[in-house]
């Protein structure tokens, strides 16, 4: 399988009572690279990701990662491959009855035969990661928004994926919290060498970070390219978003 | 002439019932499937066990005190018009353990563990958690549903059988104290009347009962959308839905017993 089509998105289309939403997504995500998705607020950017980690099923076309076909998976098989994914939610997902410990580690216990050393020295790895030492009994509830997006981040990472997918990482968060969670995501794909897809509407940030970006509009990928070759497109909705995301920031 | 019947919405409404029915035979279904297939999680039955056994243990204690108490009081005075006072002991144990003790023991566990099954599901539904756990590659239904059905399965039986006991502690307070029946014919004919097979008849209405709600609870969390409101919706549903089933498969579990157990009623 060609590097630079690991995920291969082709001709998605996805309808709610009858409201097109996606109407024919034509995507390849690179192996090893940050690829950031970016449009205006109901376009369909969440649904698209939810299809890629299989949450959700199109009603034509087709995700294909590393040559296999998410959609003809079984559910048992689909239950496996999953365990190449990590993904951090909009707001974290984190399991309100089980405290950060308990969060990080609930993978690590359910695919794993560890000893609970093992498993402890782990969370605590990747709670330095993502800059939170030391709060494993911390609850989510006692967590600021920025502390709960890195603690699902450190979830995400736990059993070492080979795809993560972040989902508005930086929605919510201040300037500085911002460029820490950028600077976090740059760090995972550079020590880790994960495929990042970042579902965002924060135009510096994508700039910042990507490899790649790609913009839905109307169902559709309207450009996609490097940043730099981004920048330059001719196409309006790109321009008018560009212009009016930068001026927000 | 008048429209008595708008059939558009009589359709409507038929349509949505078994839309709902459908989805919950497949989420039944589901839960089956995966109640067989590992990996079993122990920890997580036993944990239910507990909330819904262990933890409504005083509620039921209270309701079968009272529910024995109250019901012996008022067949002890209708029995008195006919001088059949002795028989209150015996009567109240035949109602509570063919069906009070196992309709009120469901109706108890419904309010008390099935409404925090379908706001706690709801909640997680909402807020994205139940797609964490996919994403996980751990299936919620397993993880959450199985456990549930299971524990209400187990204990709501054993909750029943602690109603029965209970209540008749209850009856027999009021019996000995109130209504003055002597204790050795309210035990006589509590012990000769009522038979074991009456009280296996209530179990096994007790397990159903057990599956039924928490299979409802458990699906009404899943089904739930929006947010703090669909929560609400959700568990007020769970609620209506269970006890209203509960009652309904009563009847029916009644008929089913009485017609091909008849050597236990006959």
């Amino acid at each position: 399988m060609a590097e630079n089509r690991y995920i291969d998105i082709l001709d998605l289309h996805k309808s709610f009572n009858g409201q097109k939403v996606l109407q024919g997504v034509n995507l390849q995500i690179p192996k090893g690279k940050i690829t950031v998705i970016i449009g205006p607020s109901g376009c369909g950017k969440t649904v698209l990701l939810r299809h890629v980690i299989g949450l959700m099923k199109p009603d034509r076309g087709r995700v294909t990662i590393d040559g296999v076909n998410l959609h003809a998976l079984t559910r048992l098989e689909l239950n496996k491959f999953r365990r190449h994914f990590g993904m951090l939610f909009q707001q974290a997902a984190l399991f309100d009855s089980m405290n950060v410990y308990e969060n990080v580690a609930f993978p690590l216990k359910e695919h794993t035969k560890l000893s609970e050393n093992q498993i402890q020295k782990i969370v605590a790895d990747k709670l330095i990661l993502v800059g939170l030492e030391g709060i494993q009994r911390k609850m989510p509830s006692e967590l600021s928004g920025g502390m709960k997006k890195r603690v699902g981040l450190a979830r995400a990472l736990a059993l070492e994926p080979d795809i993560i997918l972040y989902d508005e990482p930086t929605t919510g968060l201040d300037p500085i919290m911002t460029e820490a969670i950028d600077n976090l995501i740059t760090d995972m794909q550079r020590k880790l060498k994960v495929t990042s897809v970042v579902i965002s509407h924060d135009i510096p940030s994508a700039f910042r970070i990507s490899d790649q970006i790609a913009m839905v509009y109307e169902g559709k990928i309207v450009e996609v390219g490097a940043p730099e070759s981004f920048r330059k497109s001719s196409h309006p909705a790109v321009q008018e978003f560009l212009k009016k995301g930068e001026a927000r920031f | 002439m008048k429209k008595w019947v708008n059939w558009t919405i009589v359709w409507d409404i038929a349509q949505k019932i078994l839309i709902g029915l459908g989805k919950w035979c497949r989420f039944v279904w589901a839960t089956l499937q995966w109640t067989f297939r590992p990996p079993f999680r122990p920890k997580n039955f036993f944990k239910q066990m507990e909330f819904i056994g262990v933890q409504s243990i005083p509620i039921i204690l209270l309701t079968g005190l009272f529910t024995g108490m109250v019901f012996a009081l008022q067949t002890g005075k209708t029995f008195s018009l006919f001088k059949m006072q002795n028989l209150v002991g015996a009567t109240v144990g035949l109602a509570l353990t063919r069906e009070i003790a196992p309709v009120f023991a469901a109706l108890m566990v419904t309010a008390r563990a099935c409404s925090a099954m379908a706001a706690e599901i709801g909640t997680m539904k909402v807020t994205e958690q139940i797609d964490a756990l996919h994403t996980m590659a751990i299936d919620p239904i397993q993880y959450l549903v199985t456990p549930r059905v299971l524990g209400c399965i187990v204990m709501v039986p054993l909750l029943t059988m602690l109603f029965n006991f209970i209540g008749v502690i209850g009856a027999y307070i009021v019996g000995t104290t109130l209504l003055n029946i002597p204790s050795g014919p309210f035990l006589h004919h509590l012990y000769w009347y009522v038979d074991p097979q009456d009280v296996n008849g209530g179990l096994i209405k007790a397990a159903f009962f057990g599956f039924f709600i928490a299979a409802i609870s458990c699906y009404k969390g899943f089904a739930t959308e929006g947010g703090a409101e669909g929560v609400g919706r959700a568990t007020t549903g769970a609620v209506v839905a269970s006890s209203v089933t509960v009652l309904v498969v009563d009847y029916f579990l009644t008929t089913w017993i009485l017609e091909y157990f008849t050597d236990i009623y006959g």
